[in-house]
């Protein structure tokens, strides 16, 4: 079952909010290949990645009620939560076993929805993108479409690795800019 | 740096965490930032860097395993009957036994948030003593619980102050046993069931230094709403992502 389809017939994750057993079963059939191709992109190893799945999807269940629909789609929502977590265990992974404290930042639970400065419409996200340099374009293809990581992405590029993170940076920046214009043409862009 | 550069700074430092690209330093550089300049991360970095992942994987969708979706329905049938799969939350039950009955003394700092572990002890560069006197000479609003040891841990003490008005705070440690971080870390986590069944990872740390109190700095990063208590565990060298709790090294509630 496509998420299209179960848009057409009413959200999934209002519905798992409000604890319809049978949404609970929608919500896996819609999403769990998303969030297990995500997962997938991240861990190679498939027994870390089943687990990770399963505590993904408590937490989808557990945070249904935070979706809005008007700042993003049921499957950014989920993407969101599914990639966040993926992140979040890669970089356990990786702490080495002497002191390394795990950092605020590493620690900064998901920002509320909410809190989000804009709203999310992929076609508007796509004509953004269209409108950047092509070089940047093409560091985000590498980056989201190939799934490509900054070293290899510096590897392929040519590119010194600190200017592949700027660029990405300054891009994903430059995004959020032009959507909060698209939504108050009128006013300057907040921080 | 001005507040436009920190903010210039904090934005870049935002986005370079939705693109998971931050090195330790960066990290530490947001968190102080976000405490510094009194604002929390903008959503729409993470909601743009979902959107564009979404969107890239949208034609090449891997169907989950059988097993995976199999056990998956059993945990949905689970979590809709109101009953945590033991399978997937099974540390729940015993922290419930470690609280005993549920205390509302945090709730009444209202706005109490996660904490999460700014620093390593090494790095506090004040005693704990002027670390206190400076949050209870800037903070009106100072709440303050006492850690108890517990266990073989018994030896275990020390506080947790913290301001919601400042989102500053501090845990001052006593007694616990140095650790080897090649074997083992210690992991702060805060509960509250209102928020989430399972306890909230806070972080890791070391104690360096035996017997003589140790500051390490907390932050805030997420308001919650009943959060009941701090608890300390001995974990595995990095952490766990749900603690067997087979090591309880200290609690501080009510």
């Amino acid at each position: 079952m496509t998420e299209e389809k179960l848009t057409s017939a009413g959200l999934i994750l209002p519905r798992v909010a409000a604890g319809e057993a049978e949404a609970m079963g929608q919500c896996l059939s819609a999403f769990g290949g998303l969030v297990w191709s995500i997962v997938r992109r991240y861990l190679r190893n498939q027994t870390e990645a089943e687990d990770l799945v399963q505590e993904i999807f408590i937490e989808i269940w557990k945070k249904a009620a935070s979706f809005n629909p008007a700042v993003a789609s049921e499957s950014t929502f989920v993407g969101l939560i599914a990639r966040r977590r993926a992140i979040d265990h890669l970089r356990r992974q990786g702490r080495k076993p002497d002191f390394e404290p795990l950092s605020a930042a590493g620690s900064i639970p998901l920002p509320a929805l909410e809190k989000s400065s804009v709203l999310l419409d992929s076609e508007t996200v796509k004509s953004s993108l269209a409108s950047f340099p092509a070089d940047t374009r093409q560091l985000f293809d590498l980056f989201f479409e190939e799934g490509f990581t900054h070293p290899e992405i510096a590897a392929k590029t040519g590119l010194p690795l600190g200017t592949v993170k700027t660029r990405l940076r300054r891009g994903l920046i430059t995004l959020r800019e032009q959507l909060q214009r698209i939504a108050t043409p009128n006013q300057n862009p907040a921080s | 740096m001005i507040q436009d550069e920190s903010i210039n700074r904090f934005d870049e430092l935002c986005a370079g965490r939705a693109l998971s690209d931050l090195s330790h330093e960066e990290e530490r550089e947001l968190a102080l930032l976000a405490g510094q300049l009194g604002i929390e991360p903008d959503a729409a970095f993470e909601l743009l860097a979902a959107s564009l992942e979404v969107e890239a994987l949208k034609d090449a969708i891997e169907p989950m395993p059988a097993g995976l979706e199999a056990r998956l329905r059993k945990c949905a049938a689970d979590f809709s009957a109101g009953m945590p799969s033991n399978v997937l939350v099974p540390e729940v039950p015993a922290w419930r036994k470690i609280l005993g009955n549920p205390l509302a003394g945090w709730a009444a700092a209202a706005a109490v948030a996660i904490f999460a572990l700014l620093g390593s002890p090494q790095e506090a560069s004040i005693s704990p003593a002027q670390a206190e006197s400076k949050l209870r000479s800037e903070a009106g609003d100072l709440i303050e619980r006492k850690f108890e040891g517990l266990g073989e841990f018994k030896s275990a003490g020390g506080k947790v102050v913290w301001s919601d008005r400042l989102q500053q705070g501090f845990m001052t440690l006593t007694g616990i046993p140095v650790n080897d971080p090649g074997k083992a870390q210690y992991q702060l986590w805060i509960v509250d069931p209102k928020r989430d069944e399972a306890p909230v990872d806070g972080g890791v740390f070391d104690i360096p230094t035996d017997g003589s109190p140790v500051v390490i700095p907390i932050f805030a990063k997420l308001a919650l709403t009943q959060p009941q208590a701090v608890v300390i565990t001995l974990e595995q060298p990095g952490g766990v992502v749900k603690s067997k709790q087979e090591k309880v090294v200290a609690l501080a509630k009510g």
